[in-house]
């Protein structure tokens, strides 16, 4: 008997989180794929199931493929911003300086992180007004001849945006890289300072080859997290100028408390489960492989 | 004497949260503190609460872009507001969404501390043989006027017709970088609401409209010229530079900062540009003419909600917003004529300009209140702006626009 309630202790323990996780999670999940499947939910006090119809609908909108095209690129720029910025940033502060010059840059290029997106949004569209800093920095420079509208052209809003979420969400990248260096054994680069190799031949093929699993799974985590990204897109630009950013998120947002489809947005929002599901599933199996070493 | 003092402090604990138990809570949803002081609409529910011992009344401030997506969401889960802050244009989807509760009865008592009559008649107009809402203050939409830019642009009078805005507006354009003439916001972000600041009142001053009864009518000979004017405005270089990405917002604190000549915004405005910056010459006279009289009436307006548990308690704490008093308190705060005409104070609208040219303005203009019974009012907001937007890109004219608006407004409602 007692043996019996020393292994049914566990268990004890997990209820309070599985109550957590039951309520939080799984019934608003339960409760965003039952309303893809009825016709005007929340506006009709007897919405009728419709089945499938709405997905068949939803495929057949240029709306949807227009957001999911702005979504691909929004997400692969920016990860591919952050990847790039991240990393090269965090080989420069993992350099051999004086350590509170270090301490100095690694405290400063982690603040974007911290600010909250709001904060981002706006001072980005004060820097990139026509009026802005930019702006006159590169006609003073003679780049341009006259103001750009950054956020409201439709040909420069998207390359504005991917800016914002490059300078936004490179210090997450940036931590991870730098907490892989310092796992990276010393000896290997004295081995290649041996054999002669200059930086660039230690990075491709000691650094790169060592933090590999590391690379791979923090950018598969900002994959998912940018594919989902709302706040920043929407406080920015709005999905404007016309739908030029409008990326999943901000339709699934419009298609609810703008046009009060609330059927469809639960639409949008299960194909976006969908696809972060799958980018979820290559997460946990890269970090499966990684512990299994 | 030490267990005598415990025993009157439990006796007061006691008391007092018997008595916080026994008044029912109600919860007011609004944005107006948000725009205006905080601390006096804490105020008035501190009145409100010593005059009604058995009422406690939650105030809960939000942005004007937050309210009304809490105010659904709150509908779909059966939580929220009792008395909701409400705006005109979203009266026919809270309709529909049966978000409220009609007041005829309540403004029926005899107990109420105003007169129905004198209230300002736009909101409380019956939609389905019932009034929704009522007026807390009212405003016309008005044109705020930059006198110092003026002068130095070399004109000693605001403009009067659409003309002369173009002419001033031009002009106040050229005289430095970082300084323009007008401000259109037409951004996309929430609430995406530029046309229906800026648009639609220079559209009323040339006599046209959008909504034909309650079905839209966009594509009419007046939304063209109003549109063609905008485009002419935007050619001549008249417009701020980028109307794609400015927000009613930037255009209000670009206003206020003195870099804009004029800005067509509500006339509640006038009371923040004031405070923020004295030193400004400014000047509030009504949306330069085209043909027409007519102004965008606008104003903050009150309702219950439909599940609301304290309807009484809640109508209680409107009839005490209403009240002569009170109604004249919250007139002057926020810069705007009261929703009860009974507290309009003569000398303050004889002696203050803003307050004497809003006067002036509602007394010998036609109002105009078109959004009400509009349908899919927001939505359509998004419309508009996305197809202004391209037309002043130059990527299609006024007429395409004025059809692509109708085409797409007509199909949400659909």
């Amino acid at each position: 008997m007692l043996d019996r309630l020393h292994r049914a202790t566990p268990y004890a323990f997990l209820l309070p989180g599985l109550f957590i996780l039951g309520t939080l999670l799984s019934v608003p999940l339960y409760k965003v794929i039952e309303y893809s499947l009825f016709d005007n939910v929340i506006i009709e006090q007897q919405p009728r199931f419709v089945g499938l119809d709405n997905y068949t609908e939803l495929l057949s909108d240029g709306g949807y493929w227009s957001a999911l095209l702005n979504t691909a690129i929004f997400t692969i720029g920016s990860v591919f911003g952050h990847l790039v910025i991240g990393i090269g940033l965090a080989l420069l502060v993992n350099a051999d300086i004086h350590p509170r010059a270090r301490t100095l840059f690694r405290s400063l290029l982690v603040l974007p992180w911290i600010f909250t997106a709001v904060v981002v949004a706006l001072n980005w569209q004060l820097l990139l007004n026509p009026f802005g800093v930019v702006n006159y920095s590169l006609q003073a420079i003679g780049v341009t001849d006259e103001p750009l509208d950054w956020l409201g052209d439709p040909d420069l809003a998207m390359w504005s945006l991917l800016l914002i979420s490059t300078w936004r969400g490179y210090p997450f990248i940036m931590i991870s890289f730098l907490s892989g260096l310092q796992s990276v054994p010393k000896e290997l680069y004295e081995a290649a300072d041996i054999d002669g190799a200059n930086f660039l031949h230690k990075f491709w093929h000691v650094t790169v080859p060592q933090l590999k699993p590391v690379i791979y799974g923090v950018a598969l985590l900002d994959l998912i997290w940018t594919f989902q990204l709302f706040p920043l897109v929407w406080l920015t630009t709005g999905g404007g100028p016309g739908r030029a950013t409008e990326v999943l998120s901000t339709l699934t947002y419009r298609l609810a408390f703008v046009d009060f489809q609330f059927s469809q947005a639960s639409t949008v929002a299960v194909t976006i489960l969908g696809i972060s599901a799958v980018f979820t599933m290559l997460y946990l199996s890269n970090e499966s492989r990684r512990t299994r070493g | 004497m030490k267990r005598a003092m415990l025993a009157a402090v439990a006796a007061a604990a006691f008391g007092l949260s018997a008595n916080a138990l026994a008044a029912t809570e109600i919860e007011w949803l609004q944005w107006f503190a948000a725009e205006q002081n905080a601390d006096f609409y804490e105020g008035l529910v501190e009145e409100f609460e010593a005059a009604h011992p058995d009422i406690r009344v939650k105030l809960v401030t939000q942005p004007f872009g937050k309210v009304r997506e809490s105010i659904v969401t709150n509908r779909a889960i059966g939580v929220g507001a009792d008395v909701l802050g409400l705006n005109m244009p979203w009266t026919s989807e809270f309709l529909e969404l049966g978000i409220l509760e009609p007041l005829d009865d309540y403004l029926a008592l005899e107990s109420n501390g105003f007169d129905t009559a004198r209230l300002v008649q736009a909101p409380i107009g019956k939609i389905d043989g019932s009034t929704w809402m009522v007026p807390l203050n009212a405003f016309p939409f008005v044109l705020h006027v930059n006198l110092g830019l003026l002068e130095r642009a070399g004109f000693d009078k605001p403009p009067m017709d659409w003309a002369e805005l173009k002419e001033m507006a031009v002009a106040v354009s050229r005289l430095e970088d970082g300084v323009s003439g007008i401000g259109m916001p037409f951004s996309s972000q929430p609430p995406a609401n530029g046309p229906i600041l800026t648009f639609l009142p220079l559209l009323y001053s040339a006599g046209g409209r959008i909504v034909d009864g309650t079905t839209p009518d966009f594509d009419n000979p007046t939304v063209v010229e109003t549109l063609s004017f905008l485009q002419e405005l935007d050619e001549a270089g008249a417009l701020t530079p980028g109307v794609a990405s400015r927000t009613g917002g930037v255009d209000l604190e670009e206003f206020i900062a003195g870099r804009t000549g004029f800005l067509i915004s509500p006339a509640v405005h006038a009371s923040a540009i004031v405070a923020r910056n004295p030193e400004l010459d400014y000047r509030l006279v009504r949306v330069p003419q085209n043909g027409s009289k007519a102004y965008r009436v606008h104003g903050w307006e009150l309702g219950i909600a439909a599940d609301s548990r304290h309807k009484d308690e809640a109508w209680a704490f409107i009839a005490f917003l209403l009240s002569e008093g009170v109604n004249a308190r919250l007139a002057e705060a926020s810069s705007a004529l009261p929703g009860n005409l009974d507290a309009l104070d003569d000398d303050a609208a004889a002696n203050d300009p803003v307050f004497a040219a809003q006067r002036d303005i509602l007394e010998n203009d036609e109002p105009v209140e078109e959004l009400r019974q509009a349908p899919r009012t927001v939505a359509s907001w998004s419309v508009m702006t996305e197809e202004i937007q391209s037309m002043l890109a130059g990527d299609q004219t006024p007429e395409q626009a004025a059809t692509r608006v109708q085409s797409r407004w007509v199909d949400l409602t659909r």
